[in-house]
């Protein structure tokens, strides 16, 4: 019997698909499904259906007893050219598209835990770069085709089609339903004003049409440090600093008058054969305590286990969504826990979300909402001294003294504080962030084709910040004072857009207009305090009512706005023809009045190839070709608020412990304490001509799709040029303070290509493969600076400068090797401090000497090119993924070869084991220089011996889940998955490299290997 | 709609703010608090890192060559280079003094004497803190940029001004000028102390008057001496002396401690404060290195004395120093404190194992509070530092320092001065009396060098000049009696590098130093003083380019 069966089509995102061609095969009766996905077709039991969807293997299904609805998923997503993408205030279908966009696959990253959905981006799109360490907080630095500016470099976020500037950390990576990456001006010139960098769209998740459901994602991680540095041990430095005073003794600066080891280290005594000209080292004699007054007994801590441990990652997210014709909801929630690898750091993150859109008179009026709140809490630990001090803090030290206290240092080292004090310390104090980000729309079909959309977003983001310092005695160090410090601020950001859209179609000849109006409107205030003097060392009593003397109060404020109109018109011919234009005029209250407005137009044309019959006919095997063009203008203004005034402030004091004050309060009385007399101080020198720095980009692209859209890619190359840069450069010290002026005064350019590849295969029916693969690259070339600030660059800065070369440029003293004979010594360039074992620098200008005009150009820490490599197996119901990422070139400076390599140049400290295999006579082929204790060649200088190569490559993500769909047949369930993953499991580095990870060459927070076990149930 | 975008700056006034005459005043305020913003990589209040690590008297100290690298190049000046941070960073901030003081003479000069009666004086005031700003770039770096009120502050009008666009002279003769007002218009004494006064003013005058006496050709060679100005230097002490306002402090101490600030002696001094209202209080930022490195301080063991700077208060039989063979025997390697006698100011100025540290008999200064004995051996300057227990000194870990006013003239430098304008003028009888009041005093001032026992810390002797009966008392002698008591007087100060260069014999006294010196300590390996390049930093070539080469580079560099 015939009956009408109904149903949806979805993706395997459970996107809707709309076009798909449903046919009955024994009566050829077809239909489409709507923009819903839905279909309705009448067939008999027995019949057949085929559902076919352009590039994708059809889906056959038997017409059963009973069967009524149908949903089908394609699982494969060959292809998405009829995906619909967010561009920039509306949104178009994928094969329309003229700019260069990267469209996220969320699925292949939702379940990576890094606490920030842009950080597991690392490598997935081409030409964006995240520079990130491993705190918990999940910041990051993201930078899409280079270096663009010399000022903000950052993209623009747009969340749920609100511009912020604001990362992703404070989102819940579950909400986000897709990640758009909008690389080149064409797509990004809508959002005119700060899009010069990229923008990045993010769209939250929504409850859908005639579903009803709830996700359940959990998953728990356990994180670890696979990369260690390799500090000498407490006999080991002994070692070190013995090597060192007799190198001195018998070949360095006090061969006149030689000093025995034992006598010049207040430490270690040294049993050794006394021969200065062929020293023997016995052992070395650690003493039972390192202190006098016998508190502290030598240990062999090591620093870094002390501090590091092995930590959980939690992360828990649950969703319900409903739809029905008349709205949709979605109500989530989540919860992010990152014990940190560091102790006491971690970052602990609550999120909350409702969606909802309500449908009225059959769908010409449509409001709806978005509204998310973050609470987030974070340790404020010291935590990049932390690791650094877990470096370099002898190991003799141990971390307590016998009664309990804590060990520090003594006399002969350095002023370094013991690590774990410091997390001891400092772990009460918590900085609580919150966030509330919503907005409100009303969309209003006046005609069918012609909408007008009204939004109003509010971001109110803030910090509630309570310190509390402790006293303390470790070693030599001592602060008796304990302090409590307050702050507090909050931002708020208020968004009203107007919209208006017109569709029209004319035959094959279609059209889409845009034409909107932008308000954002920036305040910020903070306000602390801190006070000290607390009867008890208490977080829960240390407010500031509590301080009883040094009571300091601050607060200051700032705010900005923009206002922008814009207008878009897209066209395209029987599907073959495309093309697009943009203009968008903004103003902004940093510039003033005469420049506050800029017009910033983009234009793009598309040619799909595969549509032309020639194609169709004589090349079946290219399923899509299309060729693109975009230009377009985009404007930067993110520079200090008021640069177009000059202005004074009234400090009246700094805290200057680590720079200078630049209070103006004085003492005239002479009293020595209370209330100051005092003035103004001069910050800025306006600038009233400031206007908008600007960059013009041109992006040629090409999107192909071959067999069947088996293989697909795309290809862009782009000239980007940035002018009239805002720069507040270096001045003439004789203007004083507040010489600092902004200036439009920097060109620079950046041109590159990147390239998108991906297979999709099924090998049986049982067993799938899908391979993507990346490589993106670029050269940046400054091409205009004032001459005067050229200093402020690398360089010499008159005839060795920046101009015409990478903003990231390396300038310094070619190391030719070691001096390993005297004769050698005596016939090199004058060069004050050269010896036997010492470095030797390159004579560049060949004048005798070595001095500072033997610098040069050494390169660029621009990688040569970045690549990633995805890759997915599936069999049955197990799916198998792993990701490479890579860097392949540039040059990465290894601050930490200061301590590997020296003994000199921080001689209180403690140093690497590479000190261990230092040239010395006996071991003439060692190219590490030869340990001393005084730096008289000056070998900190800025040369190549501390740059090395950055190239790595690195398995960042690798992931086996299963389907339990399969398993769970009898439950109602849409979606049931276990997974195990790991993040930066393997890591592979150029040898030339002598630290860890040259993604961290500053050795910040670690970053962590993650190993992830998780579930997700939808029902 | 327009409004939208108009954003009023927040927390800030303009220029034109400015104008009131309660403002105006709040930026002469502006102008004396740079007295006291320096910070340890630029000390401008005691010079240290400039004046005296490059002068024999003191080595960097701190963690190695290394720390503080800039320094090192100073104390070696054969690694010293003309991207040196630190001379670009003195430069930059001696110049932000000035600027705040031509800022706000613009606005005084703006004041009608109706609104604002202190009109005059404070011009005066401003003028004096700019010459104290200029005299220190002056004795640093030579041909400096004069910029002045007259000049409308812009990057394109101060930028064409060249830093050889007056001669050496001429800019001797602009800095006296500005002294030469304030002691014209400025009162005897002052309500408010740390205002500079009429004496102050005099005395500045007459140190820069002896500065411009010796004159240098275009190669920092001395080539004679102006007995004019030596004239002018003896009337300007000679006012100061017989204002009746000042006088030597009974204990040489009291120079040192916080609690006798503005003493007497004291001319003119940079206030410091603490719980004022400011995060840490208004400190002494540019002696914060140089605190010992023991659990009542902990940082960083900066400022180290010399060896040869310990033997040279050594004292003969006579009580007198030892000009010509002080540092023929090492006291430090030799530890001869017991064997040797001493001028009592080596206890004022010098920690030393075993030795009360800053006073306090119960806290015995050790070896091991020096940062790199192996490096920089066992001493410590104390002049600028306090006991850890006096309510001056402050903690901000990890460093530390304290609210003690520091001396920029006291009255026994105006002694002094005066005497070696005498002694040039060939009126050493005249001198001697001056002299022996200094020393006088500093025998005077044992007082509070005892150990927990009671006992002196050292055996003192010490003596005045009595010619034929523990010396003879020629113009020469007069001349070494007067260089000696100068560097003993104010070792560690911070001046001494530029009593050299005045005297012109920097390269001479450095390299004899350097040779004994660096037998005793391998860090000056290779330190090597360079006639007719050393005398002065160079101008830094980020200023050289800034002004598009219209600068013009010391000779040497």
């Amino acid at each position: 019997q015939t009956r009408q069966i109904s149903g949806i089509v979805s993706d395997k995102n459970s996107q809707a698909l709309p076009g798909v061609t449903v046919v009955v095969l024994e009566t050829q009766k077809a239909t489409i499904t709507d923009a819903g996905g839905k279909f309705n077709v009448t067939a008999a039991v027995g019949q057949t259906l085929r559902f076919s969807y352009v590039g994708v293997k059809p889906i056959i299904v038997k017409v059963a007893d009973g069967t009524k609805t149908l949903n089908i998923v394609f699982k494969e997503s060959a292809t998405d050219l009829n995906e619909v993408v967010v561009t920039g205030y509306t949104s178009e279908k994928k094969k329309d598209l003229t700019g260069a966009v990267t469209v996220v696959n969320v699925n292949d990253i939702k379940d990576i835990p890094e606490g920030n959905a842009v950080k597991a981006l690392q490598g997935r799109v081409p030409g964006m770069t995240i520079f990130a360490d491993g705190s918990p907080n999940g910041a990051v630095t993201v930078r899409l085709r280079g270096t663009t500016t010399l000022n903000d470099n950052d993209p623009l976020y747009i969340i749920d089609g609100i511009p912020t500037e604001r990362g992703l950390q404070e989102i819940n990576q579950n909400d986000i339903e897709s990640i758009q990456v909008l690389r080149d001006a064409s797509s990004a010139t809508i959002y005119g004003s700060r899009a010069a960098a990229g923008v990045i769209i993010i769209t939250t998740k929504k409850g859908k049409n005639g579903t009803q459901r709830i996700d359940f994602n959990a998953s728990t991680s356990l994180q670890y440090y696979n990369s260690k540095l390799s500090p000498l041990n407490t006999i080991q430095h002994g070692q070190a600093y013995w090597q060192a005073q007799v190198n001195d003794d018998e070949f360095g600066p006090n061969v006149a008058s030689p000093i025995d080891p034992s006598v010049s280290n207040g430490i270690y005594t040294y049993d050794w054969n006394k021969n200065y000209s062929n020293p023997q080292l016995n052992s070395v004699i650690v003493p039972a305590y390192i202190d006098a007054a016998h508190t502290m007994k030598s240990a062999n801590t090591n620093w870094f286990n002390e501090i590091s441990q092995t930590s959980i990652l939690q992360n828990y997210s649950l969703t319900i969504s409903n739809g029905s014709p008349h709205g949709n909801s979605l109500f989530s929630v989540g919860y992010y826990n990152d014990k940190g690898i560091i102790k006491e750091t971690g970052d602990t993150k609550y999120n909350a979300r409702y969606n909802s859109d309500y449908n009225f008179f059959n769908g010409r009026l449509k409001i709806g909402e978005t509204l998310s709140a973050t609470y987030m809490k974070d340790p404020v630990l010291p935590t990049s001294s932390i690791t650094i001090l877990s470096l370099i803090e002898n190991p003799i030290i141990p971390v307590h003294t016998v009664d309990g206290g804590w060990g520090g240092p003594v006399a002969g080292m350095d002023d370094r504080d013991n690590p774990v004090r410091l997390i001891e310390d400092n772990k009460q104090n918590v900085n609580a962030f919150g966030r509330v980000f919503g907005n409100a729309y009303i969309d209003l079909a006046i005609l069918p084709n012609l909408h007008f959309k009204t939004t109003y977003a509010a971001d109110f983001a803030g910090n509630y910040f309570r310190s509390l310092q402790l006293p303390y005695v470790a070693g030599f160090l001592s602060n008796p004072a304990n302090q409590v410090g307050q702050s507090t601020d909050y931002e708020v950001t208020e968004t009203w857009q107007n919209q208006l859209t017109y569709d029209l179609n004319l035959g094959k000849s279609k059209f889409n207009f845009l034409a909107g109006e932008e308000n954002i409107k920036d305040k910020y205030q903070n306000f602390n305090a801190s006070a000290q003097g607390l009867a008890l060392n208490n977080i829960d009593y240390a407010y500031l009512s509590a301080g009883t003397t040094n009571i300091v109060v601050n607060g200051g404020g700032s705010g900005d706005a923009l206002l922008s109109y814009f207008g878009k018109a897209t066209y395209s011919y029987d599907d073959k023809y495309l093309a697009s234009a943009t203009v968008r005029r903004d103003g902004s209250s940093k510039f003033g009045s005469d420049n506050r407005y800029a017009v910033f137009p983009a234009g793009s044309v598309g040619w799909r190839v595969s549509q032309e019959d020639f194609v169709k006919d004589n090349m079946p095997f290219i399923s899509d070709l299309k060729l693109r063009y975009g230009w377009g203008q985009t404007g930067n203004q993110n520079i200090n608020n008021n640069a177009i005034y000059s202005l004074y402030q009234s400090i009246y004091g700094n805290a200057a412990a680590f720079s200078g004050d630049s209070g103006s309060a004085y003492d005239l009385n002479g009293k020595g304490s209370g209330t100051l007399p005092s003035g103004f101080t001069s910050t800025q020198t306006g600038n009233p001509k400031l206007k908008w720095e600007t960059t013009t980009q041109s992006n040629f692209g090409l999107d192909f799709g071959l067999f069947n859209n088996k293989f697909t890619g795309s290809f862009d190359y782009f000239i980007k040029n940035t002018t009239n840069i805002l720069i507040e450069p270096p001045y003439l010290a004789v203007l004083g303070e507040g010489g600092n002026e902004y200036l439009n005064g920097a060109s620079m350019e950046n041109k590159g290509f990147e390239t998108l590849l991906s297979y999709n295969g099924n090998i049986t029916h049982d067993i799938t493969f899908n391979v993507t693969g990346n490589i993106a690259a670029y050269r940046n070339k400054v091409t205009k600076l004032p001459s005067d600030v050229l200093t402020g660059y690398p360089g010499n800065g008159t005839t060795e400068t920046v101009l015409g070369r990478s903003i990231n440029s390396e300038y310094g003293y070619v190391v030719q090797g070691i001096f390993t004979s005297a004769a050698e010594v005596a016939n090199s360039a004058a060069q004050p401090g050269k010896g036997l074992g010492r470095i030797r620098y390159e004579d560049l200008n060949n004048d005798g000497v070595i001095d500072q005009n033997d610098q040069k150009f050494l390169g660029t820490s621009d990688p040569n090119f970045t690549y990633g490599l995805n890759t997915s197996i599936g069999y049955k119901d197990f799916n198998l993924t792993f990701f490479f990422q890579g860097v392949e070139g540039g040059l990465v400076y290894n601050s930490y070869k200061y301590l590997t390599d020296f003994t000199s140049l921080a001689p209180g400290s403690n140093w690497g084991t590479r000190t261990l295999q230092a040239w010395t006579p006996q071991n003439p082929k060692s190219t590490i220089p030869a340990l001393t204790l005084i730096d008289a060649n000056n070998e900190g200088r800025y040369s190549t011996y501390f740059l090395e190569s950055g190239s790595y490559l690195k398995l960042r993500n690798i992931q086996l889940a299963y389907d339990l769909k399969n398993a769970l047949k009898k439950i109602k369930i849409q979606r049931a998955t276990v997974y195990i993953q790991a993040s930066n499991l393997l890591k592979f580095k150029s040898s030339t490299y002598t630290g860890p990870d040259p993604e961290n060459p500053g050795n910040a927070y670690p970053i962590p290997v993650i190993t992830t076990i998780g579930v997700n149930f939808s029902y | 709609c327009k409004k939208y975008l108009d954003e009023t700056p927040q927390g800030v006034v303009s220029s034109a703010d400015l104008t009131t005459p309660a403002n105006t005043d709040a930026m002469v305020t502006a102008a004396y608090s740079y007295l006291g913003n320096d910070h340890y990589t630029y000390p401008f209040s005691s010079m240290w890192a400039f004046g005296s690590i490059r002068s024999g008297d003191a080595y960097k100290g701190g963690g190695g060559s290394g720390d503080v690298v800039e320094f090192n190049e100073y104390e070696t000046f054969s690694t010293n280079v003309i991207t040196n941070a630190s001379s670009d960073a003195v430069f930059y901030q001696l110049y932000v003094g000035i600027a705040r003081a031509n800022t706000a003479l613009t606005l005084v000069e703006g004041q009608s004497v109706a609104n604002y009666p202190q009109k005059v004086e404070r011009e005066a005031e401003l003028r004096f803190l700019r010459g104290h700003f200029y005299f220190l770039l002056k004795i640093l770096f030579n041909h400096v940029p004069w910029i002045d009120e007259t000049l409308q502050k812009s990057a394109a009008s101060y930028g064409a001004v060249s830093n050889v666009a007056l001669t050496s002279d001429q800019l001797w003769t602009n800095i006296a000028n500005d002294f030469r007002f304030a002691a014209t218009n400025l009162p005897a004494i002052q309500s408010q102390v740390g205002r500079a006064s009429k004496g102050a003013a005099q005395s500045y005058l007459a140190k820069t008057l002896l500065y411009q006496a010796y004159t240098q050709d275009d190669n920092n060679n001395v080539t004679g001496i102006d007995q004019t100005k030596l004239a002018e230097v003896n009337t300007y002490c000679d006012s100061v002396i017989n204002s009746g306002h000042y006088s030597l402090n009974p204990d040489f101490a009291n120079n040192f401690l916080p609690q006798y600030g503005n003493s007497s002696e004291s001319i003119f001094s940079i206030q410091y404060s603490k719980n004022d209202g400011t995060p840490l209080g208004r400190l002494d930022y540019g002696h914060c290195l140089d605190y010992p490195m023991n659990v009542q301080y902990g940082c960083c063991g900066f400022h180290v004395p010399s060896n040869n700077m310990v033997n040279a208060f050594k004292t003969g039989a006579n009580g007198l120093p030892e000009f010509d063979t002080f540092n023929n025997t090492d006291v430090v390697s030799t530890d001869g404190y017991s064997s040797n006698t001493f001028d009592p100011r080596l206890d004022h100025t010098v920690a030393i194992p075993g030795h009360p540290y800053k006073y306090q008999t119960a806290l015995l200064y050790d070896a091991s509070w020096a940062r790199a004995p192996q490096t920089y051996g066992p001493l410590l300057s104390m002049k600028e530092t306090v006991a850890y227990t006096d309510p001056s000194f402050t903690r901000f870990p990890p460093f530390m320092s304290s609210s003690k006013d520091w001396e920029i003239i006291r009255y026994a430098d105006v002694l002094l001065m005066k005497a070696e304008a005498l002694i040039k003028m060939g009126q050493e009888n005249a001198a001697l009396p001056l002299i022996n009041e200094v020393r006088q005093r500093a025998m005077n001032s044992t007082a509070l060098l005892v150990q927990a026992n009671g006992q002196p810390t050292s055996n003192y002797k010490m003596d005045i000049y009595k010619p034929g009966v523990n010396c003879t008392w020629t113009n020469d002698y007069a001349w070494q009696a007067l260089m000696f008591e100068r560097r003993l007087e104010f070792s560690m100060e911070g001046y001494r590098f530029f009593d050299l260069v005045r005297w012109g014999i920097a390269d001479t006294y450095l390299n004899s130093y350097f040779a004994v010196e660096t037998t005793r300590t391998p860090h000056l390996a290779g330190a090597h003083f360079t006639k007719n390049r050393d005398e002065y930093l160079p101008i830094s070539l980020n200023q050289i380019n800034f002004s598009k080469g219209l600068y013009k580079q010391n000779p040497g560099w």
